[in-house]
């Protein structure tokens, strides 16, 4: 595996070299957000900064993208073509939760069977560096608690690691390896690495928030009629933020628009949240109310998604602690249901 | 990569309504493309997403069968935006459909057995594939023997009654219609789905029993079944829920960690005890 060493001042012109032969995704900052996104010509991206307000799935997952279009013939309207191209990008500055979410979301939209053909040419196209959390940007970070790290480099293709007065760069997989010209001629030494264990190891030191994520499993099993479902709900707005904001949330609509004769076939984010993503035709509403919705939303995270892939669909970035407007706590849920009789 | 999100392009053959109040229709569709066709491979107890562009996609289980070749159909009862879409339509508009989808009914685990098929009102669609199926002359000797028993509130109400009319002279398929309530034109048999079940009691011995009904339906004929020792590992439904994919990845169809749509839609009471009951 290559690793360079490169000065601190030197990233910001490596990444608008990077620019110049490669579709740039960073974080940027726009009014008081930070958030993660194409960087414009001349934009600069942030280099210091805690993490996105937006998870950076949306590259490869956006909140709305045309999937087919379509045009009225007097026969009926049909099909016109499909949107299925991706250009060759680069992911900037993408924190280690979020590059694990990448993996998380593979598993469902591409497997044996059914793949998702617009996730996936997006994804293969695309080069993740991941910046490490050195230190731990928030109180509210629980990655360690569902198998990732604050310099774990799970689904990242370039990790970079602020290790004191210099930058570790280590390039992971091929697609990184493609990014080395850029970086300086600078060989990593056997220093480097004991720096960036160091950082590492007092990283993890900085997480604040511990919790029995892993534990719960079994738990749930056999708690679907538990009354404690009855007990999270009821301030929810059902404003569905903490889906939208979720770097592993991967429901989606899909939506008709015609303008005149022509039309398009669109893909949106849904959410779980809402009281109309399960509602039926006939008025039937297998999830009658948000008690059900919430419940739906832990189960899926915590048992449904280990039944199917055998991981967690949570990354622990804590965005959906932070920005629930009603201060519903996916730590304090966890950890009641490990208490749970 | 095939992208199973774009629909096989095909043409409305033919409409037939089916009730009297003309909110069902079945639609027969033709393939466009003939190696469309060859890649739709399908058994009884699949759906298929109809898929009218401009309007939307409606997930609908496939109510013909494998052996009759050269079209599909689907019986639709007009709700939505889609289906009241495709109500309006004409013989000899374009539409898509998507699809095959889901597993089908147990066809390997059904043969050499004894089937009892019971379909209450609009849900017989599939229940209609997987006896045309049965009945196909290639396929009769690998089932056992045959009892349908099929209920609508309304002599008007029943579907397929041209084939109802036709089973019911072969003599290799016992058939019960009956209805809640006949009219002056009636002539047949009259009473609730589970007590005609009740008074044919086919034996459980070797048996399973296929069920598709409206949910209070399928609430008073299971104890009438459990009774005449049929097991829950011989008793087949097929389950509905709102869906958009179709493929397992939009995430509102699933009743526990099973996607209806791809894991399903058809269980065994025995599966469906081991899910959770949010459906």
């Amino acid at each position: 595996m290559e690793k360079r060493l490169i000065k601190k001042d030197e990233l910001l012109g490596i990444v608008k070299k990077v620019g110049g032969e490669f579709n740039v995704f960073a974080p940027v900052k726009l009014e008081d957000n930070v958030l993660f996104k194409p960087l414009a010509p001349g934009e600069e991206p942030l280099l210091t900064f805690a993490n996105t307000k937006n998870a950076p799935k949306g590259v490869f997952f956006p909140r709305t993208e045309v999937m087919i279009r379509y045009v009225r013939t007097p026969k009926g309207t049909v099909l016109k073509g499909v949107e299925l191209e991706a250009r060759d990008a680069v992911l900037f500055g993408v924190r280690p939760c979020d590059a694990r979410s990448f993996v998380l979301l593979d598993l469902l939209f591409d497997q044996e069977k059914y793949k998702d053909p617009y996730y996936i040419a997006k994804r293969e196209k695309a080069t993740v560096v991941t910046l490490a959390c050195t230190p731990v940007p928030y109180t509210t970070c629980f990655c360690t608690s569902v198998g990732g790290g604050p310099v774990d480099s799970t689904g990242s293709d370039v990790l970079v690691t602020d290790i004191g007065d210099v930058y570790l760069v280590e390039f992971l997989t091929p697609k990184g390896e493609r990014l080395a010209k850029y970086f300086g001629e600078a060989k990593a030494t056997a220093e480097a690495d004991n720096k960036k264990e160091t950082a590492a190891k007092e990283a993890v030191g900085q997480i604040k928030s511990n919790i029995p994520a892993q534990e719960i499993k079994p738990i749930l099993d056999v708690s679907f009629d538990h009354p404690f479902w009855d007990t999270i709900h009821k301030r929810c707005l059902a404003c569905g933020t903490c889906t939208y904001l979720c770097p592993t949330c991967h429901c989606f609509d899909i939506n008709d628009e015609m303008k005149y004769d022509d039309g398009r076939r669109l893909r949106n984010w849904d959410s779980c949240m809402f009281p109309l993503f399960t509602k039926e035709t006939s008025g039937h509403n297998p999830r009658p109310t948000q008690k059900e919705r919430w419940r739906q939303r832990v189960m899926h995270k915590f048992k449904y998604y280990v039944d199917n892939f055998n991981a967690i669909a949570c990354v622990g970035c804590g965005r959906c602690v932070m920005y629930c407007p009603v201060n519903i706590d996916i730590r304090k849920i966890v950890e009641d249901i490990s208490k749970l009789q | 990569m095939q992208n199973p999100y774009v629909p096989y392009p095909v043409e409305v053959i033919k409409i037939v309504t089916e009730v009297d109040t003309k909110d069902i229709k079945t639609f027969r569709l033709a393939f466009v493309n003939k190696e469309d066709e060859e890649s739709f491979k399908y058994l009884p107890g699949q759906f298929a997403e109809l898929s009218i562009f401009g309007k939307g996609e409606s997930p609908i289980g496939i109510a013909s069968s494998p052996t009759n070749p050269g079209y599909i159909e689907f019986t639709v009862q007009k709700a939505g935006v889609v289906t009241t879409a495709l109500h309006e339509m004409e013989e000899g508009t374009m539409m898509g459909v998507r699809g095959p989808l889901g597993n089908s009914w147990p066809i390997e685990y059904l043969e050499g057995k004894n089937i009892v098929v019971v379909g209450g009102g609009f849900a017989f669609t599939t229940l209609r594939a997987l006896i045309q199926y049965m009945l196909n002359d290639s396929n009769r000797k690998r089932f056992g023997k045959i009892t349908t028993i099929y209920g609508a509130r309304t002599p008007g109400l029943l579907l397929y009654k041209d084939e109802l009319e036709a089973w019911s002279k072969r003599d290799d398929m016992e058939l019960h219609v009956t209805v809640d309530k006949g009219d002056e034109t009636w002539k047949g048999r009259e009473g609730f789905v589970p007590t005609v079940c009740k008074e044919v009691a086919p034996s459980a011995e070797d048996a399973v029993t296929v069920i598709c009904g409206p949910p209070i339906m399928i609430r008073f004929t299971l104890p009438v079944f459990f009774e005449l020792g049929f097991s829950k590992e011989n008793i087949y439904t097929s389950l509905e829920m709102r869906m958009k994919c179709g493929i397992g990845k939009c995430g509102r169809c699933n009743v526990g960690s099973k996607y209806v749509c791809k894991d399903g839609p058809v269980f065994s009471l025995a599966e469906l005890d081991r899910l959770t009951p949010e459906y």
